[in-house]
């Protein structure tokens, strides 16, 4: 045992190990105080009654206030009717354009691939300014002219209830698949050939080839994909905060909204930090569900 | 050659790791390090040996031409007092209070910030207001009008310096008022009843080629929300959300009233169905491009911004607003409701004094003071007051601004007058408890059914019911007006 440990220290010493350790340890730092500082602090001011100039102790209050609150059962509610409608579609359009762009020449593909990309370059705010010109409510609005041509009348797309969830879902089927694009490409890349040719020589169709190679080839990168934009969507913000800032009558509320508007409206951090540990448990629990019933057959 | 890289990446590494580390201590910026250490002079307007002091401010465009005079502000303050220095942080409207919240929150605000009286509760709840009432000199406190003053006031302390007081209004295209057969003049000076002013709205439809153009056009999305209502219950008998013996007041039978006339207004036809999603910058350009008669909210500034773009439009010159029309801007008076009386909406907005979560020195307390009131009196409010079309409230400012030219209307001037007379008095007696439990309630319940009672699907009494039972949850049943 003195010998292992005397050699480990050698080669600490001798080799590149400490090197190593020491560029491990800037990470580690850094992973310390921007991640596990604040996911820590969360916890402990989720139990307060937080104030800049001295917090106190309240127990479970705040959690218990969140259980008792319609506002975040419907938060909860309207996140979880965001998820449904927006990640499936995406991973759907995503896996299309992924075999839509596949046959094209290499020059083909990357032109496809940087235009899809465009919209995770540009800003969030900027889109939504887009966003809110094509949802303008009056006569002469972009979609409300698309619509007239149909002989339907001008909609309130974001002032009413009943369009105001699809406008934001609307919003998010067209844009910002690109990383998903790509992912998609990548994995369809490293599909083996002779799949395929074996495939064609049994005389399979388009959509043989499709049913028993490719999507179960691809089934770690659909769940991956799926994983990441369920979370993505349940911490979804930007959206409704620039577009509707949660109406009407919290019609577009999301929890991340919620959990902004009670920190930084009301400020009331504790409760704001126990709605967000709320949030990632929650999130966490569907994660674990999906990859208990999805990926038995998954290998990485 | 390995080991150079090696060493230098590993000094690379600790460079990064102590910046790290060192953000996580940065200190307040309140609280005097030792350049502003206590001295006897602090409290008196002589700098002779005082020490040295950077004051921070965080300041929105207040008017137009506000931010660009932010380089003369600091050096005339540096040269009214040498050893001071005031440091100003530009924000924009949009980001003004998520910037100060963040920064008020992490413990650390700027000495001053820009901001509206009724912000004062909310921070005062929080402990981070600085309470200037005992270091104001009796010759600051005398330079400014009382009304707008006491604004600046919760309870017993003293927060800030008001730069101006307005009347939230409305305003009217004069050309179409007369088209309509409305005796504007006679509205500004008498004001109307919301039975008057819905005829006249009425009367200010008109339907050309396909095209409506309506009476009446009030922000209500964005910013704007929580404008439209709060400014029209002020003239229905409820000048506050608390009445004097500090019972929440909008459960009263009036506020149905007003509920009742904004979805009236909508179903005449007289405002545009789609209201709710008709935020600040879009009801503006209805206004120019002649697609209201009447908009809301109207301040006196707004004028200004008019004449402007009338001069634009009159020199062919391209940066004026898309197909937009000469107008003639006119304050005119919010209506009264069920026979109550006009209140007029005041805004004092102004520069409010801040603390760190560390208690500031005496000296730095006072030099903040002679910030406040550097900017909120003389030249600098005369200036920003005459860019804004605001009356003045100090006399400093008053006697600067009689060598200024105004271009103001005289109607319109009267008009304000007329309304500064019928302000909604300050409320500093609110607890800030009860007045932080009101702005939940205003946000949680409030504005997303006041959204949903513009786009038709909910009832001026189903909001009514629901305001009510928030009211009653949050202040108790015998905490609010029952009628």
């Amino acid at each position: 045992m003195m010998a292992r440990a005397s050699n480990i220290k050698n080669r600490l010493n001798k080799g590149d190990g400490a090197w190593a350790y020491g560029f491990i340890a800037i990470a580690l730092v850094v992973y310390a105080l921007f991640t596990a500082y604040p996911v820590i602090s969360a916890l402990l001011i989720s139990f307060q009654e937080y104030r800049p100039l001295g917090s106190s102790f309240n127990g479970i209050d705040n959690y218990a206030s969140i259980f008792k609150s319609e506002l975040f059962g419907k938060a909860l509610w309207n996140t979880l009717v965001y998820t449904v409608l927006t990640v499936p579609v995406a991973l759907i359009l995503s896996f299309g354009v992924a075999i839509m762009i596949m046959p094209l020449k290499k020059w083909a593909q990357t032109t496809f691939k940087a235009i899809y990309y465009l919209p995770a370059v540009a800003s969030g705010v900027a889109l939504s300014v887009v966003w809110l010109w094509i949802y303008d409510p009056m006569p002469g609005g972009i979609l409300n002219q698309l619509i007239g041509l149909l002989g339907i009348e001008n909609q309130n797309w974001l002032g009413s209830s009943s369009t105001s969830m699809f406008s934001l879902v609307l919003m998010s089927w067209l844009s910002s698949h690109g990383t998903s694009i790509i992912i998609y490409v990548a994995a369809l890349l490293g599909i083996d050939e002779s799949y395929y040719e074996a495939a064609e020589i049994d005389g399979a169709t388009f959509w043989q080839k499709m049913w028993h190679i490719v999507i179960p080839c691809l089934k770690p990168t659909t769940l991956f994909l799926l994983v990441t934009g369920v979370i993505g969507s349940f911490q979804v913000f930007q959206n409704a905060y620039l577009m509707t800032g949660g109406g009407p009558d919290h019609s577009t509320t999301m929890v991340g909204l919620l959990i902004f508007d009670t920190a930084f409206k009301y400020f009331e951090f504790g409760k704001a930090a126990a709605q967000s540990l709320i949030l990632a448990l929650i999130i966490g629990i569907i994660a674990f569900i999906q990859f208990k019933f999805l990926g038995k057959d998954v290998e990485y | 050659m390995k080991r150079k890289t090696k060493f230098a990446a590993t000094v690379l590494a600790l460079m990064l790791s102590v910046s790290a580390l060192s953000a996580c201590g940065s200190s307040n910026n309140n609280n005097a390090g030792p350049s502003n250490s206590p001295s006897p002079s602090a409290s008196t307007g002589t700098e002779g040996e005082a020490a040295k002091d950077t004051i921070t401010a965080l300041l929105p465009p207040v008017s137009p031409k506000y931010q660009e005079n932010f380089k003369q502000m600091e050096a005339d303050f540096n040269k009214l007092y040498p050893n001071l220095t005031l440091k100003i942080e530009p924000a924009s409207w949009e980001d003004m209070t998520q910037k100060l919240d963040t920064q008020v929150n992490a413990g650390s605000p700027p000495d001053l910030a820009f901001i509206g009286s009724d912000g004062i509760s909310k921070y005062a709840q929080m402990g981070m207001l600085l309470d200037i009432k005992g270091l104001v000199t009796p010759e600051m406190a005398a330079d400014f009008d009382e009304a707008p003053l006491e604004y600046m006031k919760n309870g017993d302390g003293l927060y800030g310096m008001p730069a101006y007081m307005e009347v939230h209004a409305i305003g009217g295209n004069k050309q179409m008022l007369e088209q309509a057969n409305i005796d504007w003049k006679k509205v500004q000076q008498q004001g109307w009843t919301y039975e008057e002013f819905r005829e006249a709205i009425k009367a200010g439809v008109v339907t050309e080629n396909g095209k409506t153009r309506y009476g009446f056009v009030f922000a209500t999305a964005g910013v704007a929300s929580k404008d439209y209502l709060s400014i029209l219950v002020k003239n229905a008998g409820m000048p506050s959300p608390f009445t004097k013996d500090h019972k929440y007041s909008y459960t009263s039978k009036n506020y149905l009233e007003v509920l009742k006339a904004i979805r009236q207004m909508i179903d005449d036809g007289s405002m545009p169905k789609e209201l709710s999603s008709v935020d600040a910058g879009k009801r503006w350009n209805m206004f120019l491009t002649g697609q209201t008669m009447i908009t809301g909210k109207g301040l006196a500034v707004f004028e200004n911004s008019a004449n402007q773009n009338n001069k634009k439009i009159e020199a062919n010159d391209g940066s004026a607003v898309a197909d937009s029309i000469a107008v003639d801007y006119l304050v005119l008076p919010v209506p009264s409701f069920a026979g109550q009386e006009a209140v007029s909406h005041a805004v004092v907005d102004g520069y409010v004094a801040f603390r760190g979560k560390k208690e500031p020195t005496e000296e730095h307390k006072a030099n903040i003071v002679k910030a406040a009131y550097f900017l909120a009196s003389g030249q600098v409010a005369a200036t920003t007051n005459a860019d804004l079309f605001a009356a003045h409230i100090t006399d400093s400012a008053r006697e600067i601004a009689k060598t200024m030219e105004s271009t103001r209307n005289p109607d319109n001037i009267a008009a304000v007058e007329k309304m500064l007379e019928h302000a909604a008095p300050a409320r500093p007696d609110i607890p800030v408890e009860l007045g932080a439990k009101a702005i939940k309630v205003e946000n949680e319940v409030v504005i997303p059914k006041l959204q949903a009672l513009l786009a038709g699907e909910i009832s001026p009494e189903d909001m009514y019911a629901a305001v009510k039972k928030a009211a009653i949850d949050a202040f108790g049943a015998d905490g609010v007006v029952q009628e």
